[in-house]
């Protein structure tokens, strides 16, 4: 899995978000470095979902916060309608904070405790002194009354109530693209649908364009227009949604398919046979494929021949040496 | 909710202020000038004339203890502001700034604190001249780095919470953030310190002023007063006694309410907080037969009396287990699923009520008292709980953990411990097993420790294993590992497994039977596939419509259940779903529905659902392919 490379990327004039090459490093101590995203691109069209889907330490909140420079990747570019962020710095990159928010994992820690929540819904138009008065509007269309909501502090209300507000908080800027971090993995089921639903129905009324970042590829695959399936800050597959569960070629997506008890629906081999062992170290990760030392498939090329993305079907890309054909 | 901040701690807050209002007012209170001498009788004790007696001189004792309150509250207000005043600033700045800023105010205010305070103050006192200005601001310039450090914890431990990364999101400048989202935070901890700062003040300056080295007679202040009483404490105590009281006194208050700030610093309140044991009655059950089975549950109930009313946490439970199966107990966060297994194990606040029976082979758990059940737990009931950091202890090695139960338990043999432990390792998939006893808990990836913690659950060869959302907090292709050992290891030993998960899709592969909750009661009992295919109770329905399946097409609208779970103190009359549910009728608000007689497939309803087949055929061909 190695996947770097950029075949993937569609022209420019198509798209609202693009990200190239996306490096980000962390310090480990003792000189050492967390290579959380290695050489990440990836696309997103005007009012498209995409899904980017993989397991703890993938680097996928690491590219999360990349792309709104919190903090700004050590290389690679992000551009959003043709603006170059990682260019920006001070005054010029708080000034285009406005187009791109987050909606983060930990409903709870995404508000501060000691303030309303009219204030906390109404701080983007104060920042940014829109005029007029939509605390009201954004909160009705996330579902929360406002009369009973607005004078009240986040300790009052429940986890799936909480989401809600950090969503109104996104809202009210309008902006154009909202990238998810795990927005439902702390809630219940059937908090998790009810929000889930919500991203959907915003997302037609203020024609948004989404990022969507989980560990759950149900619920990925859910609300995705396409998926991107990432590996120790790489980038392994990237389909349609409905293409890559049902068509999957990467070992490692065939593998976080069949460990979904029900296997998804696909006659797939149990899921021992298909992934074994633990992820590497992102400090000092595997040389060549990144996924070859838990690779059934793996063979002495994926040693020392990173893949490079390539196409394999209609939109269907994929950085492997050997993939599962049908 | 108000909180309760408690008798000791308004006694001590009205005390303060006491103290305070008498140093303000002192000109306008009847007394004598603390300086005019032969007031009274010298060295009389307390009278009506003169309530603290008089000293050496005549002069009026209480009068002198509250003008020497203004010496030592003036010093102490004043020194904790100075100290605030400049220490808040670099802390707030260290902590938010972080990186180079950050080391260098931390360089400096290490040294800083290196320095031995109270000589550096005497010296500085000394060399100065001993005034109240001078005073003042070597006690506060000494609170300094204190104060840095204590804002910059509390500042870093703010920076990094996802609300100020949201504000920077939503285009927030620095110093709107600091204002706005950090400062009010920090207040409270602030807050807290002034109080025990207060307290540490006051005692250095009646130290330095017991040394001579504060304020110059004849102004009083509470250190130099008790240095003049220290001469006549055989014939006058009270000279003595009532400026140490008061400063004692004084000082005590001021630690209590700082602590007592510092206790409600946490905003966030836990719903279930167990206040008071009430008389212990244990709730009535009604007569049951004993059967021949290993794990027996009867009528199970754990209720909570909170200020909110009586939380009724677990509501008549009831099920049988044989050895061999697998019992999932499913349910959204809150309906009871946990601290029904807490209840079996009897693991419960000393507060809870507990009603009903368990019967592990025939034995009625719930008649032993603390000493009998500990050979029980751990030897016959296994415990797997969802964070494994917190059931290993960090400090010490995987060997001496895995091997204590062996060697407690068991009563094993050092050397044989460690050859029982070395093969424990091994079958639950633990590569290099013997060289896994000498490393410690946070060397090991989290699945890794989940592995451990099932081998300290299985080392006394259990009959029963609880296993507590095991695999939540792991990656997927790590869950799927972790799941199959348990499967596997089930088989292998011949013991039953109690597996408690929010995740029906985990359940549907490898639970034999399934118990459903909502609101502490079961909702719904039968064989796994059966329930998953044909649920009856709208609420399981809606729960299997609710979870995303990777079959369904991409942007399925999901079935949402409307509303929140009911509140557990207050649970709303007749079916606690009804609020929720598409289907409920009048009956449904009137009446609670019973578990029905079915002893197969019970489901507690009055309009059941038929039982559909379509939509859930995919979660049951996970309970058919369990062998996976």
């Amino acid at each position: 899995m190695a996947g770097s490379g950029t075949a993937h990327l569609r022209p420019d004039d198509e798209v609202l978000l693009r990200v190239e090459d996306l490096v980000v490093e962390f310090p480990a101590g003792r000189g050492r470095t967390v290579r959380a995203v290695s050489g990440v691109s990836f696309d997103l069209a005007r009012g498209e979902t995409l899904g980017i889907v993989g397991e703890s330490g993938c680097g996928k909140s690491s590219a999360a916060r990349a792309l709104v420079q919190l903090p700004p990747p050590r290389s690679g570019s992000v551009r959003l309608d043709g603006l170059e962020l990682t260019a920006l710095r001070g005054e010029a990159l708080r000034r285009t904070r406005r187009r791109l928010q987050m909606i983060f994992q930990d409903p709870i820690s995404s508000l501060n405790p000691r303030r309303r929540v009219r204030d906390i819904v109404g701080e983007g138009p104060r920042v940014w002194q829109l005029p007029g008065d939509r605390v009201d509007e954004v909160l009705e269309a996330v579902g929360l009354d406002p009369a009973t909501a607005a004078e009240r502090r986040p300790h009052e209300f429940s986890g799936g109530q909480c989401q809600r507000i950090s969503i109104a908080r996104a809202l009210i800027l309008d902006p154009e693209v909202v990238i998810c971090d795990e927005p439902v993995s702390a809630l219940d089921v059937s908090v998790q649908a009810q929000i889930l639903g919500l991203l959907e129905d915003l997302k037609d009324r203020y024609r948004l364009t989404l990022v969507f970042i989980a560990h759950d590829l149900a619920v990925v695959k859910n609300v995705s227009d396409r998926i991107l399936v990432m590996y120790l800050g790489k980038v392994c597959e990237l389909a349609p949604s409905a293409d890559l569960i049902s068509r999957p070629a990467h070992p490692y997506t065939r593998a976080l398919i069949a460990s979904i008890p029900g296997g998804g629906g696909l006659d797939l081999p149990p899921a021992d046979t298909l992934i074994s062992g633990e992820p590497p170290s992102p400090v000092d990760p595997p040389s060549g494929c990144r996924f070859r030392t838990r690779c059934p498939r793996a063979a002495p090329r994926c040693a020392t021949e990173e893949p490079h993305i390539r196409q394999v079907g209609d939109d269907h890309w994929l950085a492997c040496h050997f993939p599962v054909k049908e | 909710m108000r909180r309760r901040l408690g008798f000791g701690v308004w006694l001590a807050a009205g005390w303060i202020g006491l103290v305070l209002l008498a140093a303000l007012l002192a000109d306008f209170l009847p007394f004598a000038r603390y300086d005019e001498t032969l007031a009274g009788p010298p060295q009389s004790g307390p009278s009506a004339a003169h309530p603290f007696g008089t000293d050496g001189l005549g002069r009026d004792v209480l009068s002198r203890v509250v003008y020497g309150a203004r010496v030592s509250l003036g010093v102490g207000l004043g020194a904790v502001l100075l100290g605030l005043g400049v220490g808040a600033p670099l802390g707030i700045l260290a902590g938010y700034r972080r990186r180079a800023t950050d080391a260098v105010i931390m360089a400096v205010n290490d040294v800083a604190q290196a320095f031995p305070a109270l000589v550096f103050a005497l010296a500085v006192v000394a060399f100065a001249g001993a005034n109240l200005r001078n005073v003042l601001i070597v006690l506060g310039v000494l609170g300094v780095p204190s104060w840095v450090r204590l804002i910059r914890g509390a500042t870093l431990s703010f920076a990094e919470r996802e609300f100020v990364l949201a504000a920077r999101v939503l285009g927030t400048r620095d110093r709107r953030i600091l204002w706005r989202e950090i400062l009010p935070n920090v207040a409270v901890p602030a807050a807290s310190y002034a109080f025990i700062g207060m307290a540490v003040v006051v005692v250095a300056e009646g130290s330095l002023a017991f040394l001579g080295l504060s304020v110059q007679a004849p102004t009083p202040t509470w250190g130099g007063l008790i240095n003049e009483g220290r001469t006549l404490m055989e014939t006058a105590p009270h000279v003595v006694l009532a400026p140490s009281v008061v400063m004692f006194l004084t000082v005590l208050s001021f630690n209590l309410v700082g602590d007592r700030l510092r206790a409600l610093t946490d905003v966030r309140e836990i719903g279930l907080e167990p206040v008071r044991a009430p008389a212990a009655l244990p709730l009535p059950t009604p007569t049951h037969p004993v059967r021949d089975t290993l794990l027996q549950v009867e009528e199970l109930r754990t209720h909570f009396v909170t200020p909110r009313g009586v939380v009724k946490a677990v509501d008549g439970v009831s099920f049988t287990l044989d050895r061999g199966r697998t019992l999932a107990i499913v349910g959204e966060s809150g309906s009871g699923k946990s601290m029904l297994i807490r209840s079996v194990l009897g693991l419960l606040p000393g507060t809870s009520i507990r009603g009903g029976h368990v019967y592990l082979s025939g034995d009625d758990l719930t008649a032993y008292g603390p000493a009998e059940m500990r050979p029980v737990l751990g030897r016959r009931l296994g415990t797997v709980f969802q964070d494994p950091m917190t059931a290993l202890n960090p400090v010490r090695t995987i060997g001496t953990q895995v091997m204590e139960p062996l060697r407690v338990h068991l009563r094993m043999s050092r050397r044989q411990a460690r050859a029982e432990a070395v093969e424990l390792l091994a079958s639950v998939g633990i590569p290099d097993p013997v060289r896994m006893l000498r490393r410690y808990p946070h060397q090991l990836s989290g699945g890794m420790r989940q592995r451990v913690t099932i081998a300290m659950a299985l080392s006394c060869r259990p009959d029963v294993l609880f296993a507590d959302e095991p695999t939540t907090a792991l990656d997927v292709t790590i869950q799927a590992q972790v799941l199959r050992l348990l499967h596997r290891l089930r088989a292998e030993r011949d013991m039953a497994v109690v597996l408690v998960s929010h995740d029906l899709s985990v359940v549907a592969q490898w639970a034999d039977e399934v118990i459903v909750m909502y609101a502490g009661k079961v909702v719904e009992r039968g064989p796994a596939a059966e329930v998953f295919a044909r649920p009856r109770m709208p609420y399981t329905e809606s729960l299997l419509q609710a979870a995303p399946r990777l079959t369904d097409p991409v942007h399925h609208r999901l079935r949402v259940i409307p509303g929140r779970p009911p509140d557990l103190a207050h649970l709303p009359a007749g079916c606690a779903f009804h609020a929720r549910c598409p289907y409920a009728r009048e009956r449904c608000e009137l009446e609670p529905p019973p578990l029905s007689e079915d002893h197969h497939h019970p489901y507690a309803c009055w309009y059941p659902r038929p039982g559909t087949t379509a939509e859930q055929d995919v979660r049951t061909t996970g309970a058919d392919s369990r062998g996976r």
